[in-house]
């Protein structure tokens, strides 16, 4: 029992780092159609934010943190206007290939900006551990299951309370009609791509503790939050929030009671299984036109 | 108010409008009728600033907003009801509405006078504030997108075929509030293949024609018109 509490919370863990970074892909693909194949590389760029904020400037974590999130917005910002608004015009494939390339080329920029050597982000709670029900379990595991319910919990207040929520949930249903409203279109889909840069600094930034910061750590979280999608239901918040979860509690359960070496397999298996039997996901597109 | 002067428009190598002349005056309610196809979609696009125009010009108030954003020209008081309603599906009633006032809404300021006219006019929204957009009927959410235009505090309307896709009853009762819209004095520029409907609430009306207007004159006179009566109203 002890063990599998402390399964439970380290898949939770790494379960809401996978949901993070599967919101950010969501919250572009709605509002810009774009499938962005560089949101792995977003993930890692947040852990190595981190790394030179923290382990290169040895600054202050509470300073270290927001700088490091302060860069991810600007990111965002940054892949708005380099990568995004000088394709927009062209086909989704055109992006969507442009996404690629320019994932490839931030996992070499990082490549040679870092090195190959992977570096240790430490945690703000490094090395305690509490323990419950018997079990020891890393307080930073419980850390950044806390975090991403915070995270989830400032989204819903955002995309149902706020005017500015309530535009970017406008713009991703219907862009044409928005810009009849008089919203100021670009504004908001810039403003969707800093939120996606910021979801995955917050996941990078948490991850890097709990695995290694190395530069080629963006694939594997990239396919994982696509599995994640796949399962949740592809476009849907919620469906990432809980594919994300689902993916990362099958992975370190897997590994655990069945075979670490088919850990992956798991969570594929599982996302090819719905493709096959139930391509919307758990949460299939609610919204329908009625003509 | 509006005036359109030699307006050409395409849609990549097809010309679409090919010199169209129109105005609308402060007060009066303009229809522009054409059959499917002629011009009347993208003539409405090119005054929101959806479509780039080729050549001629576009003036409100006197001044020039063919350069201008379409938010900038919404802020300027120009509002649309697009054509197929294009209610936002997944937002409730409510957000609708309140998303059309960000032209002009400051911090914190109350949009429930507007709410109010709006309900007012159209008392079925009100019913259905919490219901999202998709599950509306086809005549609820061609009311919610004239409700919506006008929550933009509009001082000129453009309303895209507002009985495109509805049971006659439907589209009366629809046609009923724009002549009371009209009535309040808001000026009114409305795109319709409906005739009968457009010129009964019309004082002017313009007949376009494969992107060229062929006929003008007073509602009253074009439904007397022979060309229109044989075209258009089928008598």
């Amino acid at each position: 029992m002890a063990d599998f509490i402390q399964l439970l919370v380290s898949g939770l863990a790494i379960g809401s780092v996978y949901a993070l970074a599967a919101i950010g892909f969501v919250i572009v693909y709605s509002a810009t159609g774009v499938v962005n194949f560089a949101a792995g590389q977003f993930v890692m760029v947040g852990t190595f934010a981190g790394v030179a904020m923290l382990v290169d400037a040895q600054l202050p974590a509470p300073l270290a943190y927001s700088a490091a999130l302060a860069v991810m917005a600007l990111f965002g910002a940054l892949f708005f206007l380099v990568v995004y608004l000088p394709l927009r015009k062209s086909s989704v494939v055109t992006i969507i290939i442009g996404t690629v390339a320019i994932g490839i080329t931030m996992q070499n920029a990082a490549l040679l900006t870092f090195g190959s050597w992977p570096f240790r982000l430490p945690s703000p709670v490094e090395g305690r551990t509490l323990a419950l029900g018997g079990a020891i379990i890393s307080t930073h595991a419980l850390g950044v299951v806390g975090v991403t319910a915070i995270m989830v919990a400032g989204l819903w207040l955002l995309f149902n309370k706020t005017t500015v929520g309530v535009g970017m949930r406008a713009v991703a249903q219907d862009i044409q009609a928005a810009r009849l409203m008089g919203l100021k279109v670009n504004r908001l889909l810039a403003l969707s791509w800093i939120l996606a840069a910021l979801l995955a600094g917050v996941a990078g930034l948490m991850l890097g503790p709990m695995w290694f910061a190395d530069v080629s750590m963006g694939d594997p979280i990239a396919l994982k939050a696509f599995a994640a999608t796949i399962i949740g239901g592809f476009g849907s918040l919620p469906g990432a929030i809980v594919g994300g979860l689902f993916v990362g509690l099958s992975e370190v359960l897997g590994a655990s009671y069945i075979s670490s070496a088919y850990k992956d397999l798991i969570s594929f298996g599982i996302m090819i299984v719905f493709l096959l039997v139930r391509p919307q996901g758990v949460f299939g597109e609610k919204i329908q036109d009625r003509g | 108010m509006l005036a359109c002067n030699n307006l050409v428009v395409a849609h990549d190598d097809i010309v679409a409008l090919q010199g169209v002349t129109l105005s609308v005056h402060a007060g009066e309610t303009v229809a522009l009728i054409g059959a499917n196809g002629a011009g009347k979609t993208t003539l409405l696009h090119t005054i929101s600033g959806l479509n780039p125009a080729m050549s001629g010009d576009i003036l409100y108030d006197g001044a020039s907003i063919s350069k201008l954003s379409t938010d900038r020209r919404v802020a300027l008081g120009i509002a649309q009801a697009p054509e197929g309603r294009r209610i936002f599906p997944g937002l409730t009633v409510e957000e609708n509405l309140s998303l059309a006032t960000v032209n002009w809404r400051r911090w914190r300021e109350s949009i429930a006078g507007d709410l109010d006219r709006v309900f007012d006019l159209f008392p079925r929204l009100k019913e259905r504030r919490r219901q999202l957009g998709w599950s509306l009927s086809g005549g609820e959410q061609q009311m919610l997108a004239i409700g919506r235009a006008l929550m933009a505090r509009p001082r000129l309307l453009l309303l895209d075929e507002p009985s495109l896709g509805l049971a006659p009853r439907l589209a009366e009762e629809v046609y009923e509030r724009v002549k009371l819209i009209s009535e309040s004095g808001l000026t009114i520029l409305v795109v319709e293949q409906n005739t009968v409907l457009a010129l009964a609430v019309a004082d002017r009306a313009y007949v376009l024609e494969t992107g060229r207007i062929v006929l003008e004159g007073p509602a009253s006179e074009l439904k007397q018109n022979a060309r229109v009566r044989e075209a258009y109203l089928g008598r």
